[in-house]
């Protein structure tokens, strides 16, 4: 036994050696002082007017950069890439584009940094901006971004969210502003009143009271209970009761979700529980309860309108007349229809060389604002067509909607039945509004706990709860942050 | 027959043989070991030594970890969430150990028994083991949905419907069940390839004796295979404290936190707040945990050995 433990203590001993050895810290070299590398915070410090390099040809030069690609089961999407892949491939002949099907996810990209293993280019979320450049995991963009020929006709909407300080980080793909959308077949089939656009909190309320049947597992609402999207979907109500996550007051960050607007809003959740108009099993993440939705077993769900439209249409075997898309309801008649606005980006790694960063920029905007890439868009919803499946654009493009392009885009998609159409008084009313600058995830992990306890208890104290997880988030993230 | 026992003798002036050095004469078994060797110390010590080295560090990938001293334990101690994550776990070890435990021994002594269908039963409880986590959570959420067939069942017979899942009394109790039918089969193979061991001639003198079932099983089943009740029993409670898969992927650790085990809030510290720092010092306090249970099996296993 003696023998035996001493030796598990020499390897203990040698490992921590070993591994000391390896670790590093602020003395060493570390992957952002490779002379390759250039990183957020490197960017950041380099003054604005810094020498410009030698212009390069880069259609004769020979990299390769990995690129996002989309997931097995996004047939369609591959399509589009492949074919972007083939056309970008005859003008940069000496690029070979590697496809990364990674799929970024906050609870990964730490790693994938770490190991220098994220793709030259990765797909983010609206969310992501401030953390990423932060960390030094988005390059500095913005000299690209100023040489690009058609940065004036990118959607200001989308840009603002990656752009941090006058400095860009990333490049928008599409965008949503969070809104309703609901079962209209389900409200028919029941007889229920189908509300107006321009629709309030007591609305939503006594619609999912005339449709929900508990008996039959039928909820007349899905608002998300599970993970952070719980914290997130509950931000929308926020906002319509014209609260704010937090603000800044001399340099510090505090937490204001407690205030009356936020239990207003609480309150309203209270009340979906006790009129038992959510599912009974609410423990519902994004993509359950966007499922619930396409099923048919709630009549109401609260997203970016885009995934729950495609499910609905696409595997759910619902017509377009069979859903609207709503803007998320006032708090009271008259008020601003408020959604959180998010949208997908597109990253350059900041470990990429200077030129395979310009490179991934030139792929990234390959298509944007061309008849090819329209071209493509149009063949994809053809091959759409021919399997009796719909076409969602994005609720939010990433060119401005009233631009030539938008026109042309709007075009192509009017020649095709196939094609969802969003109303133009919906787009008038959605009113979108970026999410928190700092700690969002924290915030919304903090609020879906006191959601949690709203739905699983009665009688709970919701100013209690909603102070608790201010000071919560509060004392552990926000004091943490100093703002300059 | 013309066999000799004499051998030649060495002349005197040559030098004696010098036995080969130890290390030479294991040459071979070092060898085969070295595979093993590199493989646990890369994917294990070294790992372990990291873990520990990181819980002093705030780690930064990019820019460059910093020696943050014992900040990292401090926030242990301090954060409230990580008493509630040990409560969760020492509730759902206890919860694994009631409802879980017993269960694949029954099953095995049952199926031992059996004159016919044992080789289906064996398959029968063991399939579950196969089913991938996937289609296990879809199976199970159908089970416990609020409309689902065991809530027919019990508003059917006279009881309240349960919402399994996110009545905060239920969802623990609710992942050990479902955990328990998934996972019980191959404990009874083990349980049963100890009973069928044991020689068929003690329980033919039992019967002899007048032994009915129980009492066989009392006398000869339980004491033969009490080994394997210690070391599957200390397992599982290996096993079981660093549980955070099901807890994760049905419920997140809700509602409000009553599923959030000890192993759940390591992820959350690493891979949602990417406190790396922090999470290693929380798996360093759970590697010593672990390790005692780990001293005190093998101490054990020692001891029935001997």
């Amino acid at each position: 036994m003696r023998k035996i433990s001493t030796v598990i203590a020499c390897l203990l001993v040698f490992s921590l050696v070993l591994a000391a050895c390896g670790s590093k810290n602020n003395n060493n070299a570390s992957p952002s002082a490779s002379p390759k590398s250039s990183t957020a915070a490197e960017s950041s410090t380099a003054p604005e007017s810094s020498e410009a390099p030698p212009a390069v040809d880069l259609t004769q030069v020979k990299a390769t950069i990995s690129v996002y690609y989309p997931t097995p089961d996004q047939v369609e999407k591959r399509a589009l890439e492949d074919d972007k892949i083939k056309r970008f491939n005859e003008v940069y002949p000496n690029v070979e584009v590697v496809k990364s099907d990674w799929q970024y996810n906050p609870n990964e990209i730490g790693i994938k940094m770490g190991a220098n293993e994220a793709p030259t280019l990765f797909n983010t979320y609206a969310t992501e901006g401030k953390f990423l450049a932060e960390k030094g995991w988005a390059a500095d963009i913005t000299e690209l971004y100023n040489n690009y020929d058609k940065k004036d006709q990118l959607n200001p909407i989308l840009l603002d969210q990656f752009n941090l300080g006058g400095k860009i980080f990333g490049i928008p793909q599409q965008g949503y502003v969070v809104g309703t959308v609901v079962n209209k077949k389900m409200l028919d089939d029941k007889g229920v009143a189908v509300p107006a656009l321009d629709w309030t909190w007591d609305d939503v309320l006594n619609t999912a009271k005339a449709i929900a049947d508990p008996a039959k597992g039928i909820s007349g609402i899905a608002p998300m209970g599970k993970g952070n999207e719980a914290g997130w979907n509950w931000t929308n109500f926020l906002f319509e009761a014209g609260g704010e996550i937090q603000k800044v007051e001399g340099g510090k960050v505090i937490a204001t979700f407690n205030s009356d607007a936020g239990l207003k809003a609480i309150e309203f959740y209270s009340k979906l529980k006790e009129a038992s108009v959510i599912p009974a099993d609410w423990a519902l993440g994004w993509g359950d309860a966007v499922g619930a939705f396409a099923q048919g077993r709630t009549a109401m769900v609260i997203a970016g309108p885009d995934g729950p439209l495609d499910q609905g249409l696409n595997q759910g075997g619902l017509k377009p007349e069979d859903l609207i898309v709503y803007p998320m309801p006032a708090a009271t008649a008259g008020g601003k229809h408020t959604g959180v606005l998010g949208g997908d980006f597109l990253v350059i790694n900041p470990n990429a060389t200077p030129e395979e960063q310009q490179i991934a920029f030139q792929y990234a905007v390959f298509d944007y604002f061309s008849d090819k890439g329209l071209e493509s868009t149009e063949a994809n919803i053809q091959a759409r067509k021919a399997e009796n499946k719909y076409f969602v654009p994005p609720v939010i493009q990433y060119f401005k909607q009233d631009s030539e392009y938008g026109a042309k885009v709007k075009a192509v998609y009017d020649k095709y039945d196939n094609v969802y159409q969003y109303s133009n008084e919906l787009m008038g009313l959605l009113d979108g509004k970026p999410e928190a600058q700092f700690n969002t995830q924290e915030y919304y992990a903090a609020m879906t706990n006191v959601i949690q306890e709203v739905f699983s208890k009665k009688g709970v104290d919701l100013k209690a709860q909603l102070d608790a997880a201010a000071k919560t988030v509060q004392e552990k993230f926000f004091d943490q942050i100093k703002v300059e | 027959m013309n066999q000799t026992t004499a051998y030649p003798i060495s002349p005197l002036d040559s030098p004696p043989k010098r036995p080969p050095a130890k290390w030479k004469k294991h040459i071979w078994g070092y060898l085969f070991l070295l595979p093993a060797v590199v493989i646990f110390f890369t994917f294990l010590w070294m790992p372990i030594g990291k873990g520990i080295i990181f819980s002093f560090y705030h780690i930064d990938f990019v820019k460059g970890d910093t020696f943050v001293g014992w900040d990292n334990y401090e926030r242990v101690f301090k954060d409230p969430e990580v008493m509630i994550s040990v409560k969760n776990t020492l509730y759902y070890i206890l919860l694994g150990i009631l409802i879980g435990f017993w269960i694949p021994i029954v099953f095995a002594i049952s199926i031992s028994e059996m004159r016919r269908f044992q080789g289906f039963a064996r398959i029968a409880a063991y399939l579950p083991y196969v089913v991938p986590f996937v289609v296990l959570y879809g199976l199970w959420r159908w089970l416990y949905d609020p409309v689902g067939p065991i809530n027919a069942v019990l508003t059917r017979i006279g009881f309240d419907s349960v919402l399994f899942l996110t009545d905060k009394a239920w969802s623990m109790i609710s992942i050990v069940i479902m955990e328990t039918w998934q996972s019980f089969g191959s404990a009874l193979l083990i349980y049963l390839a100890a009973i069928l061991s044991i020689p068929r001639d003690w329980y033919e003198a039992a019967e002899i004796d007048g032994a009915g079932v129980w009492k066989r099983i009392r006398h000869i089943t339980l004491p033969a295979i009490k080994n394997q009740i210690i070391l599957l029993f200390l397992l599982q409670l290996i096993a079981t404290s660093q549980g955070f898969q099901t807890q994760y992927a049905l419920l997140d650790g809700g509602p409000n936190n009553a599923t959030l085990t000890y192993a759940l809030l390591v992820v959350r510290y690493a891979f949602t707040r990417q406190d790396y720092g922090t999470a290693s010092a929380l798996g360093v306090l759970m590697f010593l945990v672990l390790g005692l249970l780990a001293v005190i099996q093998y101490r054990m296993s020692n001891k029935r050995e001997a």
